[in-house]
C-alpha cells in the first residue's frame, strides 16, 4: 500500500483539469542511533546555545535575523515572514510539455503518486491524461503550492499512474564546469577498449537484485554486542589506484577477465 | 582548484581504480536566516547538551548509541561502524553497468559529483567518455556515515555524477493508485492530446524561480531601507573546540536534505 493521502488539489492546463490526491511513494526505514555524552550515556540534546552568555536559549527568546554583514542583522517577525508564504490554490498548473528523457535526472528531487480523486465530481480524465502522456512520451513541467512552499515538479505516466516529480531550481544544482576539471588525452584505444569492457560488463537494471545487506549487518553487531561479544575491528579496503601510463595494459587485463 | 570532498576513496570497474572525492551537486539557495537570541542579538548555535549535567558538550566527548531498551545503549564506535562493511567504507566499486535509459527516476534520490584525486585524472576522463559514448551507467554500493547506499554513476557534462538509490523494498506499491474501470473516449483521448501538443517545448528549468524566495528578497530589501540594523555584541573565537565529528555533520547535511 502506498503511504496516505498527502494533499488534495487538480492538474490544470487549457481547458482540462483533473483532481488528484498525493502519496509518498518512496519510505525509508533505518537504524537510527542517538548521541550519547560518553562520561555518563545520557542522552544529549540539541540546544541553541547563545554566543555571548554561553547558555541554552529558550524558544520564545529566539528571533530570526538576516545577515547583512557580519553581526549586522535585519530582524524579521514571523508575522512578516507569514506574508511571504505563497497563496495556495490547489492547483498544479501544467505551464508546458517535455520530452520525457529532456529531464536532466540530476533536477529530480522528490517522487510523488497521484490517485484520482472520484469523490471529486470532475474527477474524469485521469486515465486519458496518463495514456496522452505515456504515448507521446512527454512530462508535464508545472508549478504548484504545498505546505506554505512553491513547487516546480514534473508530471510523468508510469504504468497507469501518474507521478509528480519535484524539481530542483536551475541554480541550485551545481554545474559541472565549476569543479575546476581539467581535459587529459585519451588514445582511441584506450576509449575502444574501455567501451568494449562496459559493454561486456552491461545488465539490465534491477534494483530488486541489490538488497541493504548492510543494515543486516549492522544489525547483527548490534545484537553482538548486546551479547557482550567482541567486535574484531576491521580496517577499510583501499585500493591501489591504476597508474595513468599503466590504464591501457589494465584495461586489456580487465577485457580478458570479463570474456 | 581544490574542492572539498564529503567523502574520499576509490572508484573501481573490474581491475580499474580511480582515487576521486564525493563532493555537493546541490547547493540550497534559499534565503537563509539565523537563529538570534532577541535580547543581546547575538547568534545562536546548535550545541549538544548534557540534561543531566546540564552542560555543552563538546565533540569528543559525544558517542553514538543504539537503543535497544528504554534509556539503555549499545554504544558504536567510527571504527566498529566502519567495519561493518570493510570492502565498501572507502570503495565505490562499480559491478555492473546498465543502459541510462532503463533507470527509473523514481529511484533517484540525492546526487553529487566525483572529482578525481590526484594521479586518477586520466582513468576518470576515461569513464566519464566511455560512459558518455556508450549511454551507460554504472552501478555500485558503498557505505558513507553508518549508511550503505546503492548509487548510479552517470557521465554528465565531462563529470561524474553520482546518485543515490532508495533500494527497491523502499519504493511504495503503486497498484492501488491506478482508478479500476472506466473506458477511455476516444474524443476526450484526442482533445487531450491535441491541447498537449500545443504546449510542447524544450526542458529549460532556468525559466522557473523559487516564488517564495522572491517575495523573501523583496522584504528584506524593504526592511533594509526603513530599519536600523541591530547588531550583535563582539564575542572572542571559541578555542579548544577539537576537530569537527564529520559523521555528525554528514548526518546534519543529510537531514537537512531530507527536511527540505
Amino acid at each position: 500500500m502506498a503511504g496516505a493521502t498527502i494533499w488534495k488539489g487538480y492538474i490544470h492546463f487549457g481547458d482540462t483539469d483533473v483532481p488528484v490526491k498525493l502519496h509518498s511513494a518512496v519510505r525509508e526505514e533505518r537504524i537510527q542511533f542517538h548521541l550519547l555524552h560518553k562520561r555518563d550515556q545520557v542522552k544529549l540534546r540539541q540546544q541553541m546555545i547563545c554566543a555571548y552568555e554561553k547558555q541554552p536559549v529558550p524558544a520564545e527568546e529566539q528571533t530570526k535575523g538576516f545577515e547583512v554583514e557580519e553581526g549586522k542583522y535585519i530582524i524579521i517577525d514571523p508575522e512578516e515572514l507569514e506574508k511571504t508564504v505563497p497563496e495556495g490554490n490547489r492547483m498544479i498548473e501544467v505551464h508546458e510539455f517535455v520530452k520525457a528523457a529532456q529531464i536532466d535526472p540530476i533536477f529530480v528531487d522528490r517522487v510523488y503518486y497521484l490517485e484520482p480523486d472520484i469523490a471529486n465530481i470532475q474527477g474524469k480524465g485521469y486515465d486519458a491524461f496518463v495514456k496522452a502522456l505515456k504515448e507521446m512520451d512527454v512530462a508535464g513541467i508545472c508549478t504548484w503550492t504545498m505546505r506554505k512552499r512553491s513547487y516546480f515538479g514534473a508530471l510523468q505516466a508510469s504504468g497507469k499512474v501518474l507521478r509528480l516529480n519535484t524539481l530542483r531550481y536551475a541554480d541550485e544544482v551545481v554545474p559541472a564546469a565549476s569543479l575546476g576539471l581539467q581535459g587529459v588525452p585519451l588514445s582511441e584505444k584506450e576509449l575502444m577498449i574501455g567501451s568494449e569492457l562496459i559493454d561486456k560488463l552491461t545488465a539490465p537494471f534491477e534494483p530488486r537484485k541489490f538488497e541493504n545487506e548492510h543494515q543486516k549487518k549492522l544489525q547483527d553487531m548490534i545484537e553482538k554486542k548486546a551479547r557482550g561479544e567482541k567486535i574484531a575491528v576491521l580496517a577499510p579496503r583501499r585500493l591501489q589506484p591504476t597508474e595513468s601510463d599503466q590504464l591501457l595494459e589494465v584495461l586489456e587485463a580487465s577485457l580478458k577477465k570479463a570474456a | 582548484m581544490a574542492v572539498q570532498g564529503i567523502w574520499s576513496g576509490t572508484i573501481s570497474f573490474s581491475l580499474v581504480a580511480i582515487p576521486v572525492r564525493l563532493v555537493k551537486a546541490i547547493e540550497p539557495r534559499g534565503v537563509s536566516f539565523h537563529l538570534l537570541h532577541s535580547k543581546d542579538y547575538s547568534r545562536l548555535s546548535r550545541k549538544m547538551f548534557c540534561p543531566e549535567e546540564n552542560t555543552m558538550v563538546p565533540p569528543d566527548e559525544i558517542v553514538r548509541g543504539y537503543e535497544i531498551l528504554p534509556d539503555k545503549y549499545i554504544l558504536m564506535t567510527d571504527e566498529e561502524l566502519e567495519s561493518v562493511s570493510p570492502e565498501r567504507s572507502r570503495t565505490i566499486e562499480i559491478v555492473e553497468f546498465i543502459d541510462t535509459k532503463d533507470v527509473d527516476p523514481i529511484y533517484y534520490d540525492h546526487p553529487y559529483y566525483l572529482v578525481p584525486s590526484k594521479g586518477g585524472e586520466k582513468a576518470y576522463q576515461l569513464l566519464v567518455e566511455v560512459m558518455r559514448r556508450t549511454n551507460k551507467a554504472g552501478l555500485a554500493k558503498f557505505v558513507m556515515a553508518e549508511r550503505e547506499y546503492l548509487v548510479a554513476v552517470f557521465s554528465r557534462d565531462g563529470a561524474l555524477a553520482l546518485t543515490t538509490l532508495h533500494y527497491s523494498d523502499e519504493i511504495l506499491p503503486d497498484e492501488d493508485m491506478s482508478p479500476k474501470k472506466g473506458k477511455i473516449g476516444a474524443e476526450e483521448e484526442s482533445r487531450m492530446k491535441k491541447s498537449i501538443e500545443q504546449m510542447i517545448e524544450d526542458f529549460n528549468p532556468g525559466k522557473y524561480a523559487d516564488e517564495r524566495r522572491k517575495k523573501l528578497v523583496d522584504l528584506l530589501a524593504t526592511k533594509a531601507k526603513e530599519k536600523a540594523l541591530v547588531e550583535a555584541p563582539a564575542v572572542e573565537e571559541e578555542e579548544g573546540e577539537g576537530p569537527a565529528d564529520l559523521v555528525a555533520a554528514l548526518e546534519e547535511s543529510m537531514r537537512k536534505v531530507k527536511a527540505r
